[in-house]
């Protein structure tokens, strides 16, 4: 019986075998989720980072131009979807943290601002881990790339509350971490009509300097610290799905090599950061967040 | 039924869309593109179009859509001009490569600092390398039968090209004239409904065309079918003028070229202006012609090879300029190139005009016929490229 269950699995899997990504990657993780909630009537959009290099083997209709182009040609094809009158397709268009956040954040904004029938997704290494680990907009205070060999300067852009901010129907934050809360809520927004945003974390062993085993721990660490808080704004309301209690930003530094040369005012000015954004988050916890 | 109105080159192209029932058109406004666009989404309005309009936030964006929506089954319309081109420029490599049989308008405006609003053909003649096939036009009625007839070239099985019908800014896409709309239903049968053969992006029909992993492969694949365009543009147009009476010589146009020793090779605008010189001057007995080129992109060598032979010296009349070349503008290197091969070649000179941001004149056109006439008589060329603004010559006839 064992013998058949690995058929039965890739028969039903969206996703080929096989793989281009590093080991420990978060990427193939992801993508087997999400495609499970998504299914068969979903057509991908998307080029360029990291985490795409999971879905190059899909088992579904891909579209990608190149890594500078995000949330532009799924447009083109929603339109010639609805020219044509073709119904009951999810339409996915995916980006990686560079795209979405630095060079194509334009494109995000806009594609929200006319309120594109696509569920736009963040894939989040936090740096441009593809050409070799540089410093994006959503890199974290403090983290060594190749480009800030001594630490970021500034802070990681909070570009889900921005995208929120457009009035889109539904924004959330996921976590490989949290299985059953990813695959939930991106259930939900395939049946929203509208612009749908999901940011997730994707682990990256080899860009945050941690062994490929612990992928699924860093991330959880991420989500226990409240460096990364798992929460979903749908209709304008803030929701947060998880509210564990907090551990110290420490537990999460000291798993990457990526922060190891951070001094302690450095770690203090993190740590402020962090219980202030928390503080913010449970105020307005089931709130109208959006003006 | 057909009719005919004063109109415009935006508006013309703006029916041409229209009647080739495009589906899809993303666009972001540019002068002097913008009053296109505008037609379009009011044509849209007003229900006489069928098409989904995507207002994109930016030029990249509206080739990025174009591709995807062409991709996924639709036929797709656009246009741009000058920074918006360059804008897009990153984009504009995505649908030769991949075989996309987009139709976009380039409304020819001048690069900045050095241009303001002006027309001339450097925007879109930086594009030559990425793959688009370009066809320049005349006047509004050449504008609107180009691009029902793009379609035709740009969607033939052996040719996936995208094709982008260019005019000058103002001089075409702002000067109203006479043009004359053809009756849909005509159009309808001239131009079948788009369906791509390599595309589906559906999942229960899904197919794209295998990329060679040798990619000078590919890239050869794209040259096969610009030199496959050259046959096609020629019988499109034909197939064009047997049906609705007008056709414009497919790549390029001999005019009043019978017994003469030397030819302009024009491009765009200006050559409405050198037809009535050319009348002017062999009312005269000068022995000059025109050729028009139409066709940039694929280039008309062969045939230019085969015209060259007749005449004794060729001016081409560059309404661009590029800094540094090999020597002068750009398609006079092209037609350098052309007719290096030739054994016998004509005499080549190159003039630029139309730089300055006012119209290419009567006197500016007469003092490149003469030029031309004197290199012929001399057996040779003094000034192989001459700046014609540079010069005093006083009243504009």
């Amino acid at each position: 019986m064992t013998e058949n269950l690995f058929d039965e699995y890739y028969e039903k899997s969206l996703m080929q075998g096989g793989t281009t990504c590093c080991p420990g990657c978060g990427g193939p993780l992801f993508w087997r989720m999400a495609l499970q909630a998504l299914g068969p009537k979903t057509v991908i959009y998307g080029d360029g980072p990291c985490a795409m290099c999971a879905i190059r083997n899909i088992k579904l209709p891909h579209f990608n131009l190149h890594f500078s182009f995000v949330a532009d040609a799924s447009s083109g094809m929603a339109a010639a979807y609805r020219a044509k009158g073709i119904e009951g397709l999810t339409l996915v268009s995916s980006a990686g943290d560079g795209a979405t956040g630095d060079i194509s954040f334009g494109k995000v904004s806009a594609a929200a601002e006319r309120n594109e029938n696509m569920l736009q997704i963040c894939v989040d290494n936090e740096a441009y881990m593809n050409t070799g680990i540089q410093k994006s907009g959503l890199t974290p205070f403090g983290a060594w790339t190749t480009t800030t060999p001594l630490g970021k300067e500034a802070l990681k852009k909070e570009i889900p509350l921005i995208i929120a901010q457009h009035n889109v129907p539904y924004v959330a934050t996921v976590s490989v971490a949290y299985p059953r809360d990813l695959v939930a809520k991106i259930k939900k927004a395939k049946d929203i009509e509208g612009f749908k945003y999901i940011h997730t974390v994707m682990p990256c062993p080899t860009g945050w300097r941690f062994n490929p085993a612990k992928s699924v721990e860093v991330v959880r660490l991420g989500v226990e610290t409240w460096t990364w808080p798992l929460y979903e704004i749908e209709g304008g309301v803030l929701k947060l799905n998880v509210k564990p209690k907090q551990k110290p930003i420490e537990d999460y530094l000291k798993t990457q090599n990526r922060f190891r040369h951070m001094t302690e005012d450095q770690i203090k000015y993190v740590q402020d950061n962090i219980n202030a954004k928390r503080e913010r988050l449970l105020e307005n916890d089931g709130k109208r967040v959006i003006l | 039924m057909s009719f005919t109105r004063m109109m415009d080159g935006n508006e013309a192209a703006a029916y041409g869309a229209m009647l080739s029932r495009a589906e899809v058109v993303p666009a972001y406004p540019i002068t002097p593109q913008t009053e296109l666009i505008s037609r379009i989404a009011t044509l849209i309005s007003e229900g006489k179009m069928k098409a989904e309009y995507i207002k994109v936030e930016g030029e990249h964006t509206a080739m990025a859509a174009a591709c995807g929506a062409s991709a996924a089954g639709a036929r797709v319309f656009t246009a741009t001009a000058s920074q918006g081109m360059a804008h897009m420029e990153e984009a504009l490599w995505m649908p030769p490569g991949m075989r996309l049989p987009i139709v976009m308008c380039m409304v020819n405006r001048a690069m900045a600092p050095l241009g303001g609003l002006r027309p001339d053909h450097n925007d879109s003649l930086m594009q030559r390398d990425n793959g688009w096939i370009q066809l320049y036009c005349e006047n509004s009625q050449e504008v609107l039968d180009t691009v029902i007839m793009a379609y035709k070239i740009a969607e033939d099985k052996d040719i996936y090209l995208p094709v982008a019908p260019c005019y000058d800014g103002y001089f075409v896409s702002a000067t109203a004239m006479p043009t004359t709309i053809p009756d849909q239903a005509e159009v309808d049968e001239f131009l079948p409904p788009y369906k791509h053969e390599m595309y589906s992006l559906l999942p229960w029909d899904y197919r794209r065309p295998a990329r060679s992993t040798n990619a000078a492969k590919s890239r050869y694949e794209v040259q096969q079918a610009h030199d496959r365009a050259k046959d096609v543009i020629e019988e499109v147009d034909k197939e064009y003028g047997t049906r609705f009476g007008r056709s414009y010589d497919g790549l390029l146009e001999e005019y009043a070229c019978d017994d003469v020793d030397a030819v302009l090779m024009t491009m765009g605008s200006m050559t409405g202006t050198v037809r009535d010189k050319i009348d002017e001057m062999q009312a005269e007995d000068n022995r000059i012609g025109l050729i028009k080129l139409r066709g940039f992109r694929p280039f008309p060598s062969e045939e230019l090879r085969e015209l060259a032979k007749k005449y004794q010296a060729i001016a081409v009349v560059d309404r661009n300029n590029s800094y540094g070349s090999a020597g002068g503008g750009v398609v006079s290197m092209e037609v350098a190139r052309a007719l290096y091969t030739l054994d016998d070649k004509p005499l080549l000179l190159n003039f630029h005009v139309g730089l300055s941001g006012s119209d290419v004149t009567m006197r500016q056109v007469g003092y490149m016929a003469e030029k031309t006439l004197e290199a012929v008589s001399k057996g040779k060329v003094d000034e192989v490229v001459d700046w014609v603004e540079l010069h005093d010559l006083g009243e504009v006839l």
